[in-house]
């Protein structure tokens, strides 16, 4: 497995970038009662661009830097991000989406399994209280919010990682269509 | 075909040493305990080296957040606007009540010989922080602050803001600390009903932070909605937090007496808002007595 520098300082920067951003800014900004969560739209952009085995060493890398910074337990965050990186990339790599909104439903699904998975291992780590119903809504409102983001982030995430990757995700391709039926000596008109 | 399966096998692989790796430095993090340890100090070494860029970043979003927090505010507030009404008329009979209820109390104190003043904690040597990080998830309730142990904030100090208790502070650096808020789920905080005085703990409702419970109150005792709920003082052995007593955390909102059987549960909305904090106050010094309410 080769490793090329340029990509590793890429990615490096968009996750630096992006946790420091959620923590110190964007995480504080309040729409309609939300709030954006950048980090797993990072990560999953990077997973749709890049495929799993890079998605989940990020979401890894991104999980683990989440924890220093806001001194939590270390690790914590890493699990939901390293499975949404990994899923999100093998669902780009078995099925290969070709339309243009599949960011905004990939960031949504994500988003709300990666909150899910966020709340899992806050329980499993031995949660003592209440938990209010606002929990679900701030879960669609944040979902919500973080599908707005999708197509910009995707975006601009693509073209800072295009240098580095295999598949130009700005080429334009089609679904290759089904092939056209035909007997069984492969002449049309002849089927039997 | 041999080198798909070892592709598939690589990638397995990587996911399964990923997760092992985060679940081992799950577990040395927890053996570590709170005095400490190699990942503390990592965590302590990235958020000072950090700091600097968060307090910009920080500052650069400021003006985003007060716009999109005063739309937020303007649409509440327009709502509220009679109920802000009657509420200011309600204050003023309690500003008059309050006024000869300072004076009665000033009168006792000097018979007394105590030294106390109304407010929060006397010679407390409070240090102003600004905010520089917020919590990225409702699971988890801290800030983090940018003044450290240069400045002589230390852990279990209490935090406060201008409206009333915020939390605790949990871990420091030289430079920085993290502020437990008293929405976190971890949280407990001793308090009383005033005016009768009734002892309870306070606790979160995550996902809600303008409501906190009271838990422990004796279903027989009468409390009325609008009651302050200040600090009692005492610590709860379990959480061994620790603030001085008498800082103001919210006023009741809701009574709930059939929520449990032997203990009524009362909902309080706190007094600050813990979501939008941008200043804080750390308690560094304990003070030297109780403060009068």
């Amino acid at each position: 497995m080769k490793t090329d520098p340029s990509a590793l300082v890429r990615v490096t920067g968009i996750v630096v970038a992006t946790v420091l951003l959620q923590v110190s800014g964007v995480g504080s900004i309040e729409l309609l009662g939300g709030n954006f969560d950048l980090i797993p739209i990072a990560i999953a952009a990077i997973a749709y661009c890049a495929g799993s085995v890079p998605g989940a060493v990020t979401g890894f890398a991104a999980g683990i830097l989440l924890d220093l910074m806001v001194g939590r337990e270390v690790g914590a965050s890493a699990l939901p991000l390293i499975a949404l990186g990994y899923f999100v990339g093998r669902y780009r790599e078995l099925r290969d989406p070709a339309h243009g909104l599949t960011p905004v439903a990939v960031v949504a699904v994500s988003t709300a399994i990666y909150l899910v998975a966020v709340a899992a291992v806050a329980f499993m780590l031995g949660l003592d209280a209440l938990i209010s119903l606002l929990v679900v809504r701030d879960l669609i409102l944040t979902v919500f919010l973080n599908s707005l983001l999708a197509l910009p982030l995707f975006w601009l995430i693509g073209r800072t990682l295009r240098p580095s990757l295999h598949i130009d995700p700005f080429v334009r391709r089609r679904r290759r269509g089904r092939p056209i039926e035909s007997g069984p000596i492969g002449l049309r008109g002849l089927e039997v | 075909m041999r080198d798909g399966r070892n592709v598939i096998r690589r990638r397995r692989a990587i996911l399964a040493g990923l997760i092992v790796t985060s679940v081992l430095l799950l577990t040395a993090y927890f053996g570590e305990g709170s005095d400490g340890g190699v990942l503390h100090s990592i965590s302590s070494g990235v958020q000072t080296a950090l700091s600097p860029i968060e307090e910009g970043v920080s500052r650069v979003f400021k003006p985003v957040r007060d716009f999109t927090s005063w739309v937020g505010d303007t649409i509440t507030a327009t709502g509220q606007n009679d109920e802000l009404r009657a509420e200011v008329a309600s204050l003023r009979e309690q500003l008059a009540a309050s006024e000869v209820a300072a004076r009665d109390a000033g009168q006792l104190r000097e018979i007394a010989k105590l030294d106390r003043e109304s407010g929060y904690p006397v010679e407390s040597n409070p240090v102003t922080a600004r905010v520089i990080l917020q919590p990225p998830t409702v699971w988890y309730s801290t800030i983090q602050i940018d003044k450290g142990e240069s400045a002589g904030v230390e852990v279990d100090q209490p935090v406060v803001t201008a409206a009333g208790l915020a939390g605790k502070v949990t871990a420091t650096t030289g430079s920085t600390a993290i502020v437990t808020l008293i929405t976190d789920a971890s949280s407990a905080v001793s308090a009383q009903i005033m005016p009768k005085g009734l002892r309870g703990i306070v606790k979160p409702q995550v996902g809600d932070p303008d409501d906190l419970l009271v838990d422990f109150i004796e279903k027989d005792a009468t409390i009325e909605e609008g009651d302050t709920v200040v600090t009692s003082g005492s610590s709860s052995s379990r959480f061994e937090s620790l603030f001085p007593r008498g800082i103001p955390i919210g006023e009741v909102t809701d009574v709930d007496p059939a929520e449990q059987d032997l203990y009524q549960r009362v909902h309080i909305e706190p007094n600050a808002d813990l979501r939008k904090i941008d200043f804080v106050r750390v308690l560094t010094a304990e003070p030297a007595d109780e403060v009068g309410v």
